[in-house]
């Protein structure tokens, strides 16, 4: 197996509370891992921890072999892994367009800072293909702030992929969108990992989309590992059931 | 090749009508006052250019980037002092004080930059103006310096032959093509990557670093290049006045260009020139009616906040561009 990304024994504290304690997996280059818990379980922080956005107390992440724990968000973008937002974060006073080119001029590597944007080749090119990829076309000119939600999380997930990464991190990218809109974007995560090769670490609520899209699911339980394994695994796990499953069904007796 | 249907459009904007304008009314102004043999409103008009171009900085920093200077009159006073040695202590050279100035500001800047840069809003506001207390109390206090008489006695310096400082509608031209280049510059600025940056460091600065950019880098070049501009309006002041004092240091001055720019349009870059004009010009005008001359500003400031948040450039722009049916701004252009 060809692992990507090696989480090793994480945890991070916030004063008293240990919200991710002693965290360790793996996750498959071109494959979608996916992270699962109930609220509270410390899937966001988990991420954050990953990304760079906090700095964990103990434990390590390896990128391709590279040890990159504490790295800052932009050294972790240049290492090759990009993420996405549970609550939307983009440039809403921006047009779309510009949303996309702020992230593709990664692409130009620190060329052309003082020329006119139209010179950065690499950057418009990228932009297009984003632009048509996530058919953004009638768009382009708006604010980016304009846009219907469900709009907003795919040009979320648009702006998150422009630099080219080979690992995307996905924070709940179906939170908040519409039936339709969900299986859309269920499509679109499943193609980038099968047809574009990209590896995709997915956290997620829509227990359903989990385990009909993800190839490794990952259980988070307060702020534990609870269980691994394929999708049909981690369902079959009897305490993962009554962690996770049993909430669920327990909600759904209500 | 780019989707022509989602290609950049190109075109006048209300901001270029305003920046016409106002360049083309300085050269009318000019042939009017060599018509009129005047002096006083020439000299009047170079010092609002003056701190035209420390309001430019201002806007940088505060329109485009959305950090508060509150000490920028720092970096417009070192450069005057700078300006003010070299002229009278070594070399009456026009050029090589300039450079000097520009070279001096822009270490300033790094270091200001670096203590300052730290911090984020509110806390940057205070750190700016703290900075500029410190030094503006030191130049205050150093008999070398004129301590609080400053520097007298600048001599008029030549500029290109036929031109010198003491000529008022020579400097006033000189001065005139020195903005237009720092405006130029910025409004290009503006236009590339890196401005582009700033822009996305004003409008989301905890997203920027997720794109593989650290932010700290690109606001610390925005502060050296705002110290840079502030610097070269300031070395200008002791050309245009023959003397420098402790005062352009001081909050008053700092206040003023944030005013200015607030006045003007914040993040326009030529409304600050705009409100840099018009409040230079109420300032000598009401103050020779009285010695409060504040008032009347201080009340223009809060009228204009109330009414026009965005600024008198801010608010007209749309109106000219609904006005003139003139294409949308590009993308991205703020």
């Amino acid at each position: 197996m060809d692992e990507i990304l090696s989480v090793r024994g994480i945890g991070v504290n916030f004063g008293a509370l240990r919200a991710v304690r002693d965290v360790s997996f793996e996750a498959q280059r071109g494959k979608i891992t996916a992270v699962i818990g109930p609220n509270g379980a410390g899937k966001s922080s988990l991420f954050n921890l990953i990304s760079g956005a906090i700095a964990p107390s103990t434990g390590q992440v390896f990128f391709e072999g590279g040890e990159v724990t504490g790295n800052s968000p932009d050294k972790m973008l240049r290492a090759g892994l990009s993420r996405s937002f549970q609550i939307t974060n983009l440039f809403f006073e921006l047009p779309v367009y510009e949303n996309l080119r702020l992230a593709a001029q990664y692409l130009e590597q620190g060329r052309g800072w003082l020329r006119p944007v139209a010179s950065s080749a690499q950057a418009e090119q990228r932009v297009q293909e984003l632009i048509r990829q996530f058919t953004l076309h009638d768009k382009a000119n708006e604010l980016a702030g304009y846009l219907s939600h469900g709009e907003q999380r795919r040009l979320e997930i648009a702006v998150s992929l422009a630099s080219r990464p080979r690992m995307l991190l996905l924070d709940e990218p179906t939170q908040g969108m519409s039936h339709a809109d969900t299986r859309e974007t269920e499509t679109l995560i499943r193609n980038l990992a099968t047809e574009h090769g990209l590896s995709i670490l997915l956290v997620e609520h829509d227990v359903d989309l989990v385990m009909n899209l993800s190839d490794h699911v990952v259980v988070m339980h307060q702020g534990q590992k609870l269980a691994e394994g394929t999708p049909e695994q981690v369902r079959a796990n009897p305490q993962v059931q009554a962690a996770y499953f049993g909430e669920r069904q327990e909600k759904a007796s209500c | 090749m780019p989707d022509p249907h989602i290609s950049s459009p190109r075109g006048p904007s209300a901001l270029r009508v305003f920046t016409y304008l106002f360049f083309f009314g300085a050269l009318c102004f000019a042939l009017l006052a060599k018509w009129m043999g005047d002096v006083f409103f020439l000299r009047l008009a170079t010092e609002a250019l003056i701190f035209g171009g420390l309001a430019l900085s201002v806007d940088l920093l505060l329109g485009r980037v959305g950090l508060l200077p509150l000490g920028q009159a720092l970096f417009f006073g070192l450069g005057a002092y700078v300006s003010a040695l070299v002229l009278k202590e070594w070399s009456a050279s026009f050029w090589l004080s300039m450079g000097i100035t520009l070279c001096v500001c822009a270490i300033a800047g790094l270091i200001g930059g670096v203590i300052a840069i730290r911090a984020k809003g509110v806390y940057f506001a205070l750190i700016s103006f703290g900075l500029a207390q410190v030094i503006s109390k030191i130049v205050f206090n150093t008999r070398e310096l004129g301590a609080s008489d400053g520097i007298i006695g600048v001599p008029a310096v030549a500029v290109v032959p036929g031109v010198d400082s003491g000529d008022p509608l020579g400097f006033f031209l000189v001065t005139l093509v020195i903005i237009l280049g720092l405006y130029v510059g910025l409004r290009y600025l503006m236009e590339t990557p890196m401005g582009r940056q700033l822009s996305a460091i004003r409008v989301n600065e905890h997203r920027v670093p997720f794109l593989g950019f650290d932010p700290w880098r690109f606001k610390l070049m925005a502060f050296v290049g705002a110290a840079c501009i502030a610097g070269v309006s300031g070395a200008l002041y002791p050309m245009l006045r023959g003397f420098v004092s402790p005062e352009l240091m001081f909050f008053q001055v700092s206040g003023n260009a944030v005013i200015n720019v607030i006045v003007g349009g914040t993040g326009t870059l030529i409304g600050p020139l705009y409100g840099s004009v018009l409040l230079t010009g109420l300032r000598s005008v009401v103050g020779s009616f009285t010695a409060h001359h504040q008032i009347v500003i201080g009340l223009l400031f809060v009228m204009v906040v109330i009414l026009f948040p965005r600024g008198l450039v801010g608010y007209l722009a749309p109106l000219l561009q609904n006005r003139l049916n003139l294409p949308t701004r590009n993308r991205g252009e703020l």
